[in-house]
């Protein structure tokens, strides 16, 4: 299933599409991971980790109409799959295992 | 207020990420850009992170590549006919170049067959043959290999030497090598049968033995296991096999090939050098060590010139006759061993040119096949274009479909090339004086990625062109009904005319190559070649000595000048054109001794073999041993050391070291030169000495006889036997036969190039034939428009051949102007003959001019076959 354990920055990405629900399209996504993680992504960046994760299957994306405030151009949503999904719960499940009774002084 | 977004960053946006995706992302943007309320600079820096996404491996490219790939696939299986040729071309093109390949890797790459041979090194001296002295090596052994030292588990030391081999009578020259006992240790050889040598077997006055290769093995023994004790003769010496070499392993001398290994303590010449106690220089050996586990080659070698310095300060020798060269080490592999460079260097370079042309003139006939299909496919691609395909998706399709050709190309060219490296390595001759010159071609790993390159390079190559075509093109005239085919023929016929011009000159090469032979075969050599035979005898010690020999030679050549159809008979040392002896020569005391081939020879000598004294006298009865030294020099000899003065009375002082007693000899001669090792030399000096006064027990005696010296090697034989039936007698040639053979190299080389330049002529033909089918196909409606309006056939078929004759004389002349240049860089191979010899050069243009007419006839003949009704209907 799947390629390797997600990484960091795509963990991230994806968790933002999951929590966004039907309105994840690229500019809430980026305010999201802004606001939650305190990380600024460029918007290269982001796009270019969608792409990735499309590609691996674990996120698909379709295009909406053209609205005014984009100066009439249309938008490009995002939804997790569920492979993407079981991919975002191994690699927690992975992390907890590391973090278990780690102490940090 | 919301301003605008700046302009120049959003094409700028829209060039890094075309389509529907930068569209989205600009949309983003600008999104963002009014809630925030501005920042040009925030702006751009969102822009120049987009480069990431334009060099991610995008979603929507990938596909596409594959898609490339498949409908090139499609579009060629729909298209057999030119799929097949231009895959044959390039087969025939990479097929050449992987073969000489192979044999360049080979010769500079391929290294020991022996385990773990990356880890095997040859240690060797800078400008220097020989690495060390046989004691240095000993102290170098004793220093850097285990257990004195780190950096070697084992050094050897070696030599070669042709010699002759004796079995059951029969005798042979081979090549042999003369080994330190750890030999098989280091190399870590097994032995296929028996075994190999032993610490003791290398000591001086030890029962000498031998190993035999399994080639030898094979041909003198048929295999038998009953091998191993039986006994075999090398020169006065008689040697125990021990054991077999394993299948595969020739020796460490490459490429020559290894009949016989013997240990170095059993060469006497090795032991009488060492006797002498003050010599330290000599007996010269080579070097080969196994590298220790961890050690890399930098300190190996470090540690190794350290050693070397050390031992020169303890052991001080005179510097003049000491090389002072750098110690090397390298992994031994090919062009590492001395003898391989000299072999290996100027025929890869003559030979990967040669067939690096006949692969550009395939490339061109393959570009000139894409052109001519893209003409074809002209309004597909000016579908795709107006429907949205950018140029550079256009170019990429064109490329994906060079690259399956060049795919294609390549397996059939390694599969050209598998059966033609069978055929090359059986063309090279195995002449014993050259030393036998085995070649395993093999296709390897680097041959297989060799192919792969050059591959990829002629689709790079042959996709240019009609890439740019593709996506030049003007949309509208290509929606239409015929396209503008005038400028496009243009580039094409320049195409032509190059691979003219270049096949011309490769046949050029070749003509001046077999005229060079010609020449070489009309060289006067100085002496008679016909009517004499040579043969090669040993009167060996034991059996003689210098003073019974002497005796035993002189009742020899009575009995064979007593014989019915021999008009004279001589002996010498060296045989005509086959190899030649040197000497040191000087003439004043102090003087530096040079180098000076030589010979020695008996009275009667200069009759047998007709060359001429110019001056002074023979070698007579009379200059015995005990009589003052005399020698006869040859005219190259007496006009360099005494010019404008007359040579005979002059004094001689033979030997190599000025300081230690040499013999002085007096000039009672001067002969006319003459080729003394091949027919294409040039001029050099020449010393002949009297046998009495230098005793050789391997002669040739040379006859001349009154009818057909082939059919003298019979009787020949048969008195010989007669005078000692124990006498051991070698090849009996004529002197025309070992003329022949000393111009093997430049037949060679002339049949190479032949074949190649056939090959691009061939090659360039079908380019020709290809643009003047075209031009008939393209002008089919023009033939019939003129057929029906009156024009006759014949003067039709004229117009169009007219096109290719014009191309092809361009071409030639191109061709000839090429040549002329080019060929200065052969003038080596080429003595005595003009690098710009008009016959070569004419008889090369005619021939393509030849064939250049066959292949535009067949194809214009369809011309005059064109039924003006079909033509004028045909869109």
């Amino acid at each position: 299933m799947g390629d390797h354990y997600l990484g960091e920055f795509e963990q991230i990405v994806l968790l933002a599409v999951v929590r966004l629900g039907d309105n994840a399209y690229g500019v809430p996504i980026r305010r999201e991971i802004e606001k939650r993680a305190d990380r600024n992504v460029s918007v290269g960046a982001l796009y270019s980790t969608l792409d990735r994760l499309e590609a691996k299957g674990y996120i698909s994306s379709w295009f909406a109409d053209p609205t005014s405030e984009r100066g009439g151009r249309s938008r490009r949503y995002f939804r997790a799959e569920p492979q993407g999904i079981e991919a975002l719960a191994l690699a927690k499940e992975m992390f907890d295992r590391m973090w278990k009774g780690v102490r940090l002084a | 207020m919301p301003k605008e977004t700046p302009r120049i960053a959003e094409w700028l946006l829209r060039r890094l990420v075309p389509g529907r995706e930068g569209e989205i992302i600009a949309g983003d943007l600008h999104e963002e850009f009014v809630s925030r309320g501005g920042g040009r600079l925030w702006y751009w820096a969102e822009v120049m992170s987009c480069l990431a996404v334009r060099l991610s491996p995008h979603r929507l490219t990938a596909p596409d590549l594959r898609q490339d790939l498949h409908y090139a696939v499609r579009v060629l299986r729909r298209n057999p006919g030119y799929s097949l040729t231009a895959m044959l071309c390039l087969g025939l093109g990479i097929g050449v170049n992987s073969t000489v390949f192979t044999m360049v890797d080979e010769l500079f790459w391929e290294p020991l067959p022996v385990p773990h041979s990356d880890r095997v090194v040859a240690i060797g001296r800078a400008g220097e043959e020989m690495t060390c002295s046989y004691r240095d090596y000993v102290d170098f052994d004793r220093r850097l290999a285990m257990p004195g030292g780190h950096q070697f588990s084992g050094l050897l030391a070696y030599d070669d030497l042709a010699t002759s081999l004796d079995v059951d009578g029969t005798s042979r020259i081979i090549m042999a090598e003369a080994v330190s006992s750890n030999f098989a240790n280091v190399l870590q050889l097994p032995a296929q049968a028996g075994r190999w040598f032993t610490p003791e077997e290398d000591r001086p006055g030890s029962d000498p033995v031998a190993v035999l290769s399994d080639g030898a093995w094979e041909r003198r023994f048929g295999r038998s296991m009953s091998v191993i004790g039986r006994r075999v003769r090398i020169e006065a010496q008689w040697y125990r096999v021990v054991g077999v070499a394993p299948r595969g392993f020739l020796g460490v001398s490459p490429p020559h090939t290894m009949e016989l290994w013997v240990p170095l303590m059993s060469r006497p010449e090795v032991t009488q050098l060492l006797a002498n106690a003050g010599e330290r220089e000599r007996p010269r050996v080579r070097l080969i060590g196994r590298l220790a586990p961890g050690i890399g080659m930098q300190p190996a070698e470090a540690a190794f010139r350290l050693v070397d310095t050390q031992i020169r300060r303890e052991f001080p020798r005179d510097p003049a006759s000491t090389p002072a060269g750098l110690v090397t080490v390298a992994i031994a592999a090919g062009s590492t061993m001395p003898a391989a460079r000299q072999v290996a260097t100027p025929i890869s370079i003559l030979l990967l040119s040669v067939t690096g042309i006949v692969l550009l003139i395939a490339c061109v006939n393959v570009a000139n096949l894409l052109l001519s299909r893209s003409v074809v496919r002209e309004r597909e691609m000016a579908v795709r274009r107006a429907m949205g395909a950018s140029r550079w998706r256009l170019a990429r399709q064109t490329l994906a479909e060079g690259l399956v050709l060049a795919a294609g190309g390549a397996t059939l060219g390694l599969s050209f090339g598998y059966g033609a490296n069978q055929l090359l390595a059986r063309s090279l001759p195995a002449l014993p004086h050259v030393g036998l010159v085995t070649l395993d071609l093999n296709i390897n790993w680097r041959v297989a990625a060799f192919a792969a390159v050059i591959a990829a390079a002629s689709a790079l190559l042959f996709t240019l062109s009609p890439a740019i075509e593709h996506s030049r093109q003007d949309l509208s005239l290509s929606l239409k009904s015929e396209g503008a085919p005038m400028r496009r023929l243009r580039q094409r016929d320049v195409y032509v005319v190059a691979q003219v011009a270049l096949s011309l000159t490769l046949l050029v090469a070749a003509m001046l190559l077999v005229r060079a032979m010609q020449h070489a075969q009309r060289i006067e050599p100085g002496f008679a070649i016909d009517r004499r035979l040579a043969a090669r005898i040993y009167v060996s010690e034991p059996e003689y000595t210098p003073d019974s020999g002497q005796l035993f030679l002189a009742r020899l050549l009575d009995a064979v000048r007593a014989t019915p159809g021999v008009r004279s008979a001589a002996l010498s040392y060296t045989t005509p054109l086959s190899f030649s002896d040197a000497v040191c020569t000087a003439v004043e005391r102090d003087a530096r001794p040079h180098r000076a081939a030589s010979d020695v020879v008996v009275p009667g000598y200069f009759e047998t073999i007709g060359t001429p004294i110019e001056r002074g006298r023979q070698f007579e009865i009379t200059d015995q041993a005990g009589s003052p030294g005399v020698v006869i020099v040859n005219e190259t000899f007496a006009a360099r050391y005494w010019p404008n003065q007359d040579a005979v009375g002059k004094t001689v002082w033979l030997g190599c070291d000025a300081k230690a007693p040499r013999t002085m000899a007096e000039v009672v001669g001067v002969a006319k030169d003459a080729k003394y090792e091949s027919l294409d030399e040039f001029p050099r000096s020449f010393v002949y000495r009297p046998l009495s006064q230098s005793w050789v027990g391997f002669v040739a005696l040379i006859v001349e006889t009154s009818g057909a010296p082939g059919d003298f090697t019979a009787p020949l034989r048969g008195v010989l036997h007669r005078v000692d039936p124990n006498l051991r007698v070698y090849e009996i040639q004529t002197l025309e036969q070992y003329a022949a053979d000393s111009l093997w190299k430049l037949r060679w080389q002339a049949s190479l190039l032949a074949v190649f330049g056939g090959l691009a002529m061939l090659l360039a033909a079908v380019g020709l034939y290809g643009i003047v089918a075209y031009a008939v196909a393209q002008r089919t409606r023009e033939i019939g428009v003129r057929i029906a309006m009156g024009a006759q056939r014949a003067d039709v078929m004229w117009m169009v051949l007219g096109r290719g004759l014009g191309l092809t004389a361009i071409g030639i002349g191109v061709g000839l102007v090429l040549s002329a240049g080019v060929t200065r860089l052969l003038a080596m191979l080429l003595y005595g003959m003009s690098p710009l010899d008009p016959v070569a050069f004419s008889v090369a243009s005619l021939g393509w001019l030849t064939v250049a007419m066959l292949a535009s006839y067949i194809p214009a003949r369809r011309a005059m076959k064109v039924d003006p009704v079909v033509a004028l209907r045909w869109e």
